[in-house]
């Protein structure tokens, strides 16, 4: 079972937030979710990344696929695999 | 600034002007994360056309914000209203006269010219300056 972790956008209009969030890749679009381990805020200046590492390092070494994007904020927040 | 977070922008101005079917790819692509493979299987088309379908949605959006500056216009303005919440915040926290707190955090800040460091009367004439650059703008 591919397990992805991805952004989902939340927060209102033209003030995006995301979370960062570990999701079953089969159900991509019904809006279930394992687990949120992080936001991401970009409305602030430097945007804010905040990454609950344990979890993240959990998920990544159990082989959750982060996304490209997901990526480039983990190295960001400073975790590796 | 993260890609997705400008496409997210653009299409908060004017996704509407995108057809249903647009809409639908470009959200899953924008708002869910999903991959190309991901979306394409979902709608039972290629991967090749999934990545069109988005190339071609990020260049009309783009094409909207270079004639219509929206999103410009409005990144401009939320930082100017920034700074008139700035102005009106150290202005509670230190009515004139009664200037020994913001002292303290004037060391801290790194501007040049500080808000925390103007009189009540100048720290208006600032937000009326302020507003209006804002009205100008629209």
């Amino acid at each position: 079972m591919a397990v992805k972790i991805r952004l989902r956008r939340m927060g209102q209009k033209k003030a995006p937030f995301y979370r960062i969030i570990v999701a079953d890749s089969r159900s991509p679009r019904d809006g279930r979710f394992i687990e949120e381990i992080g936001t991401y805020d970009p409305n602030t200046n430097p945007s804010t990344v905040r990454v609950n590492e344990e979890l993240a390092k959990k998920w990544l070494s159990n082989g959750a696929q982060p996304t490209e994007v997901v990526s480039r904020l983990f190295k960001v927040a400073g975790i590796e695999k | 600034m993260e890609k997705i977070y400008q496409q997210t922008l653009l299409y908060d101005f004017y996704g509407e002007l995108l057809t249903e079917h647009q809409r639908k790819v470009y959200e899953d692509a924008v708002y869910n994360d999903l991959s190309l493979g991901e979306i394409a299987q979902e709608y039972g088309i290629s991967r090749q056309g999934v990545h069109d379908l988005i190339k071609r949605c990020d260049r009309i959006l783009q094409d909207y914000e270079s004639k219509l500056q929206l999103v410009r216009k409005f990144m401009e303005a939320k930082e100017k209203i920034g700074e008139i919440m700035e102005l009106t915040r150290d202005g509670e926290s230190a009515p004139e006269g009664e200037s020994q707190g913001v002292k303290s955090r004037c060391g801290e800040s790194h501007d040049e010219n500080p808000p925390c460091e103007k009189s009540g009367r100048e720290r208006m004439d600032r937000i009326r300056k302020i507003a209006e650059e804002l009205l100008q703008e629209w």
